[in-house]
C-alpha cells in the first residue's frame, strides 16, 4: 500500500510551509471551506474512522454527538501526550511533519466551528512542540491561520501545551484539567467534555493520528478511505512494532493487516532460534495476545473479540527469552507510578499489587498470592475513579491467565526459571 | 536579569496567550525553569504573585509534573527510560552502569555540577531501545560503553 500518512515525514528536515504546499499540502483547505460542516462530519462518520488513541471511538459521531447548536466558544484539542509504552507513532508525526498535524486541526476545527484549538504535546517532545509552534507562526504568517482563513470567514487561533510531563494527561479530562492549569486529575465523565470541557465550554478531544486522517478523507472520500483497510478495517493505521523483534519501527499499513505479518514480515520476526511466547497489540494497558492469535486483524473489532483491545496500535513482542513476569513487573511498577493519586483503590492498590508481583518475580511469593492478585485487581479496576487502573490490571490479569505456568513455577521453585543473566540472553 | 525580571519578561507574553491567569502556571514554570534550572522556593512565590495562586496551588503542579524540578538537576540532564521496550533491551543495566559510573544514586549531582541521570517513563523511543534522551535530544539503542562514553563526554563538559 502507499503510505498516506508517513510519505513525506522527515524528522531530519520536515517540510516548511512552501514545501509542504509544494506537495499538495493544505489543499484540503479550500475542499472544507466549499462545504457546510455537518457534511463534513456526515462524510467522516461515512469513512468509519475510529480514534487511533486508544478507545477507538467513531471520530465522526463523536463530533455529531458534540452537536452542531453547541455554545461558543467551541474548543478542539489535539492530543499529542503520547506516552503509552509501546507508542512511537505520534513522534513520527510531529517530528516529521509539523504542517500535516496544522492542515488536520484546521480543517478538523472548521467542520467542528471551533475557534481555538490546542495541541497537547507531551513534555517529552519538547524540540517537536517547538518545530510545531513554528510551524504554526509559518502558517499565521501566510494566512492559514488567523481571521477568516483564505477568505473563508472561519476564525482560528492554535496554541501549543507542553506538558509538564505525566502519563494521567494523555486522559482526556485531565488533559482539560492541565490546560486550565489545574491538577490534572481526570474529571467526573458526566457532565461530558462535549458539552461541559474547556473553561465549562464544548470541548472536542481526538489523537493526532485520527486528525491527521481527516484532509485525506476530504479529498478523496468516505469509500475510498474505507477501501484502505483489509479485512474489514477501515483506512491506513499506523503500527508500531518493538520488544523482541530484530526490526522496531513505525509501520504505516492497512487497518486490520494480520498480526503475523506486522511482527514477522515487516519487523523482521524474532532473533535466530527464538519463539514466540506472547504479544501486547495496543501499547501497556491491553491484554496479551498468543502465538495462536497471529493471524488476527489489528483492528478494532477483531481484537476486542479475542479478548484486548487494538489500543494504540502499538504490538510489544515476547519472544521465549522473556520473563513473563517480570515483563508484567515492570509494567505494574509503571502504572503504579503514573497513577495521579487521585482516588484510593488506584493510588494504594496498583503498588500493593506491584509489591506481591516483585516477590513473585523474585521467588519469594506464596502459593495464594495469584488469587490475591485476581481478588486485588478486581477491586481495583471496579473501584477506581476513571479508564486508567483498569487499563493498568488490564495486562496482569491476562497476564496471569496466559503465562500461569511461568507464575506457578516462580511461587513452586522459589526462583524465576528464565537465567538471571541480562535479559536478552536468557534461556527458559 | 534577576528572577523577578525574568518572570515579568515571561508574562508580558503570558498575559497576552492567557487570559486565565491560572493556564499560565505550567507555561510560566517552564519559561522559568529554562532560565534558573529549576524553581526554588523564591520562583515559586513570585509566580504566585504572578499568577494569582497560592504558593500551596503551585507547588501542587510542581510536584505533580516530573519535568518540572524543584531541585536543580546538573547542567545536562539525562533521562534513561526504563519502561517496558528499553527493559527488556537493557535498561536496569544502563540505569545500574551510571549509578556506579557516577559514584551516586539516580537523581544526584555530580560534583562538577556537570550532570545528572534520571530514570523516565517511556519516552516514545521504543523503537531506539535501550534509549535516554540527552538534554532533550533523543538517543538509542545505547548500551553500557557508550552511555559511559557519552557520561564522560558531558561530566567533562564538552
Amino acid at each position: 500500500m502507499e503510505t498516506l500518512l508517513t510519505r513525506h515525514l522527515d524528522a531530519t528536515t520536515p517540510l516548511n510551509l512552501a514545501a509542504y504546499q509544494a506537495i499538495g499540502g493544505y489543499c484540503s483547505l479550500s475542499a472544507a471551506f466549499d462545504l457546510k460542516p455537518e457534511k463534513i462530519i456526515e462524510t467522516v462518520e461515512a469513512a468509519d474512522l475510529r480514534g487511533r488513541g486508544g478507545a477507538g471511538f467513531s471520530c465522526g459521531l463523536k463530533w455529531r454527538l458534540r452537536g452542531a447548536d453547541a455554545p461558543s466558544p467551541r474548543y478542539l484539542i489535539c492530543n499529542l501526550d503520547e506516552s503509552e509504552p509501546g507508542t512511537f507513532k505520534d513522534r513520527y508525526l510531529l517530528y516529521g511533519g509539523p504542517h500535516q498535524i496544522i492542515e488536520a486541526v484546521i480543517v478538523s476545527a472548521y467542520a467542528l466551528q471551533a475557534e481555538r484549538a490546542f495541541i497537547f504535546v507531551r513534555g517529552e517532545y519538547a524540540k517537536g512542540g517547538h518545530s510545531l509552534n513554528q510551524a504554526i507562526q509559518e502558517a499565521e504568517t501566510a494566512g492559514l491561520l488567523g481571521s477568516s482563513i483564505c477568505g473563508s470567514g472561519f476564525n482560528l487561533q492554535i496554541e501549543v501545551h507542553l506538558s509538564g510531563g505525566r502519563y494521567i494527561c494523555g486522559e482526556e479530562t485531565a488533559q482539560i484539567n492541565a490546560i486550565e492549569g489545574k491538577r490534572p486529575n481526570p474529571r467526573p465523565k458526566i457532565p461530558r467534555p462535549s458539552t461541559h470541557g474547556l473553561w465549562g465550554q464544548p470541548t472536542t478531544t481526538n489523537n493526532v493520528e485520527t486528525l491527521v486522517n481527516i484532509p485525506h478523507i476530504l479529498l478523496n472520500g468516505a469509500d475510498w478511505f474505507r477501501s484502505l483497510g483489509v479485512n474489514g478495517g477501515c483506512g491506513p493505521k499506523l503500527f508500531c512494532v518493538s520488544g523482541k523483534v530484530r526490526h522496531s519501527g513505525l509501520f504505516e499499513l492497512p487497518c486490520g493487516t494480520p498480526a503475523g505479518e506486522l511482527i514477522f514480515e515487516h519487523a523482521g520476526g524474532l532473533d535466530e532460534g527464538r519463539t514466540l511466547l506472547g504479544f501486547l497489540p495496543g501499547g501497556a494497558s491491553t491484554a496479551f495476545l498468543l502465538p495462536e492469535h497471529l493471524d488476527l486483524p489489528m483492528d478494532f473489532d477483531p481484537v476486542a473479540k479475542a479478548g484486548s483491545r487494538l489500543g494504540t496500535g502499538s504490538l510489544i513482542v515476547l519472544d521465549n527469552s522473556t520473563c513473563p513476569v517480570e515483563f508484567t513487573l515492570n509494567l505494574m511498577r509503571f502504572f503504579a507510578r503514573e497513577s495521579c493519586g487521585f482516588c484510593t483503590p488506584c493510588r494504594d492498590g496498583l503498588p500493593y499489587l506491584a509489591q506481591i508481583l516483585t516477590a513473585i518475580a523474585s521467588g519469594e511469593g506464596h502459593a495464594d498470592d495469584l488469587a490475591l492478585l485476581d481478588e486485588l485487581c478486581a477491586t481495583v479496576a471496579s473501584q477506581s475513579f476513571c479508564a486508567f487502573a483498569p487499563g493498568a490490571v488490564m495486562p496482569l490479569i491476562s497476564s496471569i491467565q496466559c503465562f500461569h505456568t511461568h507464575y506457578e513455577q516462580h511461587v513452586t521453585n522459589g526462583h524465576c526459571p528464565f537465567d538471571t543473566t541480562t535479559q536478552g540472553e536468557r534461556q527458559p | 536579569m534577576n528572577t523577578f525580571e525574568v518572570l515579568q519578561k515571561n508574562l508580558a507574553h503570558l498575559s497576552r496567550t492567557h487570559p486565565r491567569r491560572r493556564a499560565a502556571a505550567v507555561p510560566a514554570m517552564q519559561n522559568l525553569q529554562a532560565e534558573l534550572g529549576y524553581l526554588d522556593d523564591m520562583a515559586i512565590t513570585k509566580l504566585a504573585q504572578i499568577t494569582g495562586l497560592s504558593t500551596t496551588e503551585l507547588e501542587e503542579l510542581a510536584t505533580f509534573y516530573s519535568l518540572i524540578y524543584r531541585r536543580p538537576p546538573g547542567r545536562h540532564v539525562v533521562q534513561i527510560c526504563d519502561s517496558v521496550c528499553c527493559n527488556m533491551r537493557g535498561a536496569d543495566q544502563l540505569l545500574e552502569s551510571a549509578e556506579k559510573y557516577l559514584h551516586r544514586p539516580l537523581g544526584a549531582i555530580t560534583p562538577n555540577g556537570a550532570l545528572s541521570v534520571l530514570p523516565s517513563i517511556c519516552l516514545g523511543l521504543c523503537d531506539k531501545a535501550p534509549a535516554a534522551l540527552v538534554d532533550g535530544e533523543a538517543l538509542g539503542p545505547l548500551n553500557n560503553a557508550s552511555l559511559e562514553a557519552l557520561l564522560q563526554r558531558l561530566q567533562k563538559g564538552d
